[in-house]
């Protein structure tokens, strides 16, 4: 299967923070989550692929061709929704209509007032009386409504009601029902992705700690539960990283089988990506 | 581009009153015979094209628009041109105003008046706005505003400095072709700052990071 | 076609589907040559990945319950029962091995576990 996005190498500093080495890469037709602490590059990862920041080292492709220099035919079929960053409030969803059918060539108005009614937002208001789902849900719209090929899409589901993010998770699936479509999704409401991305990209401190298919990390990684006996028993090869807590172990395993076998330590739980995040993260080897 | 520059337009619509009210205020006022102001309409133009900028950097417009197919190219060049569109449709519109008027005053229309007013109007607003949006793409037009007022008085520093020192009835005198001329150097002079305005302007903004 | 998948069973979502697709097949539910929803159809109404439906397709291809006709979709196999029941017996056993082992170990006889077995047949009725 084609790369839709290839992500080699890519670097950033600045002050107070660095991206170091980043690569990734995103298969036609998939939907692959991007998560990670705040701060922990998601937003420079994106804006580095959309070539909006300056000065960064490494190579991007995107339906490969290289970001900078095909810049153009790329944005045509990318659509994007970014946290905070917008048309100015004072438009109105009619006129974002009337704005994007002269600068996309694709612009598809019907499908766009179509978007505005499935979600119920006022056309000739300005964008200054909605409130955050509805500015969410109006930058969704406006960014299928050119039928991109790839949705980059940073944090899309916060400030959602949960019925809310249920619509907009409806339409991301529909969106890929195309195989040629792709969506590269950050956010760090995890259960929204467990159930749908096909790849999780987790990102930590500006460096990327792993990039696996979804079904992977939550059929075969798992979480031993344990007492400090049994911890002590454990080799170090066999585990991730593990947490002390104030009763028990939390102990990340790559593969729960294998180790059920080796140790026969009976607690072992399913992962979620929130626990993934948390053991990576506080966790310790 | 023709998106960003109804864009620009767009974002005026909720100042149109505001221009309207200025326009019956001239009215009004030649009527009585006080034709000098109809600068004003264009010149507020100008000034209500600067507040779109507060909008734009609130909600991050600039970095929204890079995403967009030549976005970066074309943002720069849409401002400047629909603060020209703007410019030159409020100009007209003063002109037509005044010509009406000074009609139903059966006045007889000194066309070469009509024609300086022109020049004068468009020169002033077009040279403002060619001064004002650098320091806006660079510093954003809270800090901009300081910018500007430096440079005012800078100017107006200088130029009572140069009044005292120069002998100004040498220069006068080799200005005076201005008089006879002027109707095509002026506009040839305009074009020449806006368009270095403008390459400034899109300097700055290609170097923006977001 | 009805497929209840279940979040916190801790059985992987792939081998959820898998199952349940493979038991209507052996139960006749779906019919060999019956056209089965896209995999990207079937992860959209199951609100899962398209890998995991995927996933999910290429082990009951594998396995034989299903074919691929490329550029057109996955059909039910025409299935030689008998083997498939034999599947379905060797997996029983398997469980039933299990029990067995903790029935030894605990000293429980062959008719209390014969017993138990005509209950729990009674009741899944």
């Amino acid at each position: 299967m084609e790369n839709i996005l290839e992500v080699k190498n890519l670097s950033k500093k600045y002050k107070d923070f660095e991206l170091k080495n980043i690569s990734f890469n995103l298969k036609k037709g998939m939907i692959m989550g991007f998560i990670g602490e705040n701060g922990a590059g998601k937003t420079t990862t994106i804006k580095a692929i959309l070539d909006i920041i300056k000065n960064y080292k490494g190579e991007i492709k995107i339906f490969g061709l290289d970001n900078k220099k095909d810049e153009k035919n790329i944005k045509e079929d990318i659509g994007v929704v970014l946290d905070d960053i917008f048309f100015p409030e004072i438009l109105t969803p009619f006129d974002i209509n009337s704005i994007m059918k002269d600068s996309h060539k694709k612009w598809d108005s019907d499908l766009y007032f179509k978007y505005l009614t499935d979600f119920s937002l006022p056309k000739k208001n300005q964008i200054k009386t909605f409130s955050k789902g509805m500015r969410k849900k109006l930058e969704i719209a406006t960014a299928l409504a050119h039928h991109p090929k790839l949705l980059i899409l940073d944090e899309p589901t916060s400030g959602l009601d949960p019925i809310a993010r249920n619509e907009v998770i409806d339409i991301f699936q529909e969106f890929i029902q195309n195989e040629e479509c792709s969506i590269l999704l950050s956010s760090h409401i995890t259960t929204d992705l467990e159930h749908i991305a096909d790849y999780i990209t987790f990102i930590n401190n500006g460096e990327i700690l792993l990039s696996k298919t979804c079904d992977e990390l939550l059929d075969q990684y798992g979480i031993v539960k344990c007492h400090e006996t049994d911890f002590k028993k454990i080799e170090k090869r066999d585990y991730i990283k593990y947490k002390k807590n104030k009763y028990e172990y939390e102990i990340l395993v790559e593969n729960k089988k294998e180790f059920k076998n080796k140790y026969h330590i009976p607690t072992i739980d399913k992962l979620t990506l929130e626990d993934l995040m948390v053991l990576m993260i506080k966790g310790v080897k | 581009m023709i998106g960003f520059i109804k864009k620009d337009l767009l974002m005026i619509k909720s100042n149109i009153k505001t221009l309207c009210i200025i326009m019956f205020v001239y009215i009004f006022l030649a009527y009585q015979g006080q034709m000098d102001f109809s600068f004003i309409l264009p010149f507020m133009s100008v000034i209500i094209m600067i507040s779109t900028f507060a909008y734009d950097s609130y909600n991050k417009w600039d970095a929204y628009a890079c995403c967009l197919p030549n976005g970066k190219q074309n943002s720069v060049k849409a401002k400047y041109i629909a603060t020209l569109l703007l410019i030159i449709m409020t100009t007209i519109i003063m002109m037509i105003i005044t010509i009406v008027i000074s009609y139903v005053y059966q006045n007889k229309i000194d066309i070469n008046a009509v024609l300086e007013s022109i020049v004068v109007t468009l020169g002033s607003t077009i040279f403002l706005q060619s001064i004002m949006y650098p320091p806006i793409y660079k510093f954003g037009v809270e800090k901009a505003r300081i910018g500007i007022f430096v440079i005012v008085f800078g100017i107006a520093i200088i130029g009572s400095f140069l009044y005292k020192y120069i002998d100004f009835k040498s220069i006068s005198s080799s200005l005076a072709f201005l008089n006879d001329y002027g109707i095509i150097i002026i506009p040839i002079i305009l074009v020449i700052t806006l368009y270095i305005s403008y390459k400034i302007s899109e300097t700055i903004y290609l170097k923006k990071e977001y | 076609m009805e497929i209840i998948i279940s979040n916190s069973s801790g059985v992987p979502i792939y081998e959820q589907i898998k199952d349940q697709i493979k038991a209507k097949i052996i139960t006749n539910e779906l019919q060999s040559g019956e056209l089965l929803p896209s995999i990207r159809n079937l992860a959209k109404d199951l609100r899962c990945s398209v890998i995991t439906t995927k996933n999910a397709y290429d082990d009951l291809v594998k396995e034989g319950y299903v074919i691929t006709i490329p550029a057109k979709g996955f059909y039910v196999a025409e299935i030689n029962m008998d083997i498939a029941h034999e599947e379905q017996l060797n997996k029983i056993e398997n469980l039933l091995d299990s029990a067995v082992i903790l029935a030894k170990t605990n000293n429980i006889s062959k008719d209390q576990i014969k017993e138990i077995i005509d209950i729990l047949y009674e009741e899944e009725k």
